[in-house]
């Protein structure tokens, strides 16, 4: 049986920007398999990289969730399948120095993961656009309706055989900022 | 008499008030920086080889700071500086109001490094303010998850964030001969790191796929490792509490620790022969690096390491328990002692904003410390942050980092404030490892795979950037040694069965009370200074030591250390012309203070709920 694991990733407290950490609870309660493995992954980008590399049985696949600001409107949910590249050394130097000093970014995440080759090679991101940029534990009304259908996806990719799926977006390292257009965050 | 510039004395028994007759004690003049900034728009009009170079962000750096310098590319020096924090940092406006047992959550936050260490610290003001003492093996456990934190950062910036400045690549790409004679220079220390060439070690120094690059990072796990045997979690525990610790320690759990930290006997041996390599030869190979970063050994360090018998927490006994620490704190004014009281310490201690994105605040309602201590307006009691968002102007105001002085004067922190202080105060009691010389600091560090020695760290001539580094090396050893201290204290204290690692506390719904946290990060001076009335928070003022060394100029025009250290710095670059400038001399003095701005603060505007995460005033275009 494949071994999977669901992670969240984001900062906590920032309203839609902590999607990740704030579905956790939700995913934690849903019934699963014992292969499938749910943990919040703000731990920083190194530190995860290390957790993983100590493993006695790697993941077959690892399913991330996390808002992600890409100029969308807002809610809109997008299915990712991370397919590997790097950005040049210096980007990912200094994205190495955030993820030491404590910056939580799942697009550094990513890409640190690729350079110490810790990917297995079915990475997936599930991740929704938020709204405004704010303090508090509430979901903006666009984002709370998008739940459901997050927490479908991610039911579905940790169960199914994913190369059927629909609407699966390429995410690559070497070209992150330009391909999605991604907002990287404050640090 | 430790102050010269404050008007402070002391009467025979040493008490300390201040002068009669003055009129205004506390009063300065500001000094406008617009000549200065006059001077050098007409420089930079006429002279083609006078240019602005701005670092923004300075990459490999915790956090969000920027940097600008106006240099003279054909006489190799820098004419004038200009440190901007360009993150606003709100924790002390999140604490207020609250309850005092959230602080140590909540003020964790403000770093993702040293969350372990603000946590601590906010600990120490809270059991000063509530009187709290906790037992002895919940002094001792404390010590030992600070030296496993600073056994974390340490290597980071070693090998990490400002290691590649001495790297292969970057030497290659900024002096290209200096590199050639490293790879045909010997080393000194090859029984302990194994490199027979300096320019091995540089090479093994590159970012990414260096040997000692990719090693560091591990040696991190390795800290992280053993910290979070006991605290649960890291950077952000939440077992870090006032009163102690609330965790269970068992013996197992400190044996699992145990074959974490003996892994750095052998890795401080080895980071110390690399730096003393590496620094050494870039001495030696040319004299004016000695003036890469040099500014006066003039530092301030709050001491670290609590004796379990002599930590009452409280502010009276302040002096005696803050000079029974592993590590001495005090102030150093161009390398000599001035006081290793830590009530004196507080007491000189204040906080300008003349250059700041602040308004000036109000007020002196505590005039003196529970001691009797005369204190300023702008102590940091006294202190209230009033954010006052700007245009940025090097006439002006140019930063969110605020100005700490002691004695009026700018200080540097530092992890080698520690080795500094304890080598010439000679104050710290008797300990297994450690013995303090009066200009130098011997650490014995026991056999593993490699023999026992003893490491000596020297007081330096001059203090430059190489010397902040080489000092960060052997606080490697230095925590390593005190951990190993502090883990037979503990061992000794289970053996006894004694298992209490914390003391309740109430917080009282009524009155008033005070409390510091002074202990230092992993980069140097921290200090935490809390009022609490009728049981919630009434000021909360934290103070790191990138707020001293990021510190823009004091209202009286002195430069902070950043300023002051790349004011000093040639230029000793190889470059042909203007775009080949790459600013390496620079950056190294920058990055030797281990810079660490707070980063990904967020607070709330008033009136609503919008987040500012990022204050737009950073690029430095048009600045005038």
């Amino acid at each position: 049986m494949s071994r999977v694991l669901i992670g969240t990733v984001g900062y906590h407290n920032l309203r839609d920007y902590s999607l990740g950490p704030k579905l956790l609870p939700k995913l934690t309660a849903m019934d699963w398999p014992p292969s499938v493995v749910i943990e919040e992954m703000n731990w920083g980008p190194i530190a995860i990289v290390q957790n993983l590399e100590s493993l006695p049985e790697p993941y077959d696949r690892i399913i991330f969730v996390s808002s992600r600001a890409c100029g969308r409107l807002a809610g809109s949910i997008t299915l990712r399948r991370w397919v590997g590249g790097l950005p040049p050394d210096k980007d990912l130097q200094d994205r190495i120095s955030e993820a030491v000093t404590g910056v939580i970014s799942i697009d550094n995440l990513l890409i640190v993961g690729e350079h110490f080759k810790v990917w297995p090679r079915e990475v997936f991101l599930v991740d929704v656009e938020p709204g405004r940029e704010e303090m508090g534990e509430a979901f903006t009304p666009e984002v709370e309706a998008a739940i459901p259908e997050v927490l479908r996806m991610v039911e579905s990719l940790a169960a199914n055989d994913v190369s059927s799926l629909d609407g699966l977006v390429e995410m690559r390292g070497d070209n992150i900022d330009e391909q999605t257009k991604s907002v990287r965050p404050d640090g | 008499m430790c102050f010269k510039n404050l008007p402070i004395e002391f009467d025979t028994q040493g008490n300390a008030t201040l002068k009669e007759g003055v009129a205004d004690p506390y009063g300065y003049k500001t000094t406008s920086l617009g000549e200065e900034q006059d001077k050098l728009k007409e420089l930079l009009a006429r002279n083609g080889f006078i240019k602005n170079v701005d670092f923004d962000p300075v990459t490999r750096v915790a956090g969000a700071l920027a940097f600008h310098s106006v240099v003279d590319l054909k006489k190799k020096k820098v004419l004038s500086t200009n440190s901007m924090a360009t993150l606003f940092s709100g924790y002390e406006i999140i604490l207020k109001g609250r309850d005092p047992r959230d602080a140590a959550y909540i003020s964790s936050r403000a770093c993702g490094v040293c969350g372990g260490v603000h946590a601590t610290v906010s600990a120490l003001a809270m059991e000063m303010a509530l009187g709290i003492k906790p037992p002895p093996l919940g002094i001792i456990i404390r010590n030992l998850l600070l030296s496993l934190e600073y056994l974390y950062d340490h290597p980071l910036i070693l090998f990490l964030l400002g290691g590649p400045d001495y790297s292969e690549q970057l030497v290659g790409e900024t002096n290209p001969r200096l590199l050639e004679k490293a790879k045909k220079t010997a080393t000194k220390f090859e029984p302990f790191h194994g490199y027979k060439t300096i320019g091995d070690i540089m090479h093994d120094l590159n970012p990414l796929t260096g040997k000692l690059y990719v090693e560091g990072l591990h040696m991190t796990r390795v800290a992280r490792e053993a910290y979070v045997l006991i605290g649960g979690k890291y950077p952000h525990p939440q077992s870090v509490v006032p009163g102690g610790i609330a965790a269970t320690v068992t013996l197992s759990v400190m044996n699992e620790m145990y074959m974490r930290l003996q892994q750095f006997f052998d890795y401080s041996k080895k980071v110390v022969g690399i730096w003393d390599d590496i620094f050494d030869f870039f001495l030696e190979a040319n004299p004016d690096y000695a003036k890469c970063g040099s500014r006066p050994a003039t530092m301030a360090d709050t001491g670290v390491w609590d004796r379990p018998d002599v930590y009452d927490a409280s502010y009276e006994n302040m002096d005696k328990w803050g000079k029974a620490r592993w590590a001495t704190p005090g102030i150093l004014v161009d390398g000599e002692v001035v006081t290793t009281n830590l009530q004196l310490l507080n007491a000189g201690y204040e906080e300008f904003v003349a250059h700041s994105f602040y308004e000036e605040w109000n007020g002196h309602q505590f005039r003196t410390d529970p001691a009797g201590n005369p204190l300023s307006p702008n102590h940091p009691w006294n202190k209230e942050t009033i954010p006052k968002p700007g245009k940025q102007s090097w006439r002006d105001r140019y930063t969110w980092d605020t100005t700490p002085t002691w004695d009026r004067m700018p200080m540097e922190a530092g992890a080698y404030a520690r080795l500094y202080m304890t080598a010439k105060a000679q104050e710290m009691p008797d300990s297994k490892f450690i013995r303090a010389t009066g200009n130098s600091l011997e650490i014995h560090v026991p056999k593993a795979a490699l023999p026992g020695c003893t490491l000596e760290w020297k007081v330096p001539k001059v203090w430059n950037a190489f010397e902040r580094n080489r000092g960060r090396a052997y606080c490697i050893p230095y925590s390593a040694m005190v951990a190993m201290e502090n883990w037979m204290m503990a061992m000794e204290l289970l053996r006894q069965g004694e298992t209490k690692v914390s003391t309740k506390f109430e917080i009282p719904k009524k009155g008033r009370q005070l409390g510091v946290g002074f202990w230092g990060a992993g980069r140097g001076f921290l200090s935490h200074h809390l009022v609490i009335e009728n049981g919630a928070i009434a000021n909360y003022q934290i103070g790191t030591p990138s707020t001293f060394n990021a510190a823009p100029r004091t209202p009286w025009g002195d430069p902070g250390p950043y300023e002051e250290a790349v004011l000093n710095t040639p230029l000793l670059e190889d470059f042909k012309s203007e775009d080949d400038y790459k600013g390496i001399d620079i950056l190294r003095a920058i990055r030797s203070f281990d810079p660490c701005m707070p980063c990904t603060t967020h607070i709330m505007m008033e009136g609503n709920d919008t987040v500012i995460t990022r204050e737009v005033t950073t690029c430095a275009c048009g600045v005038e």
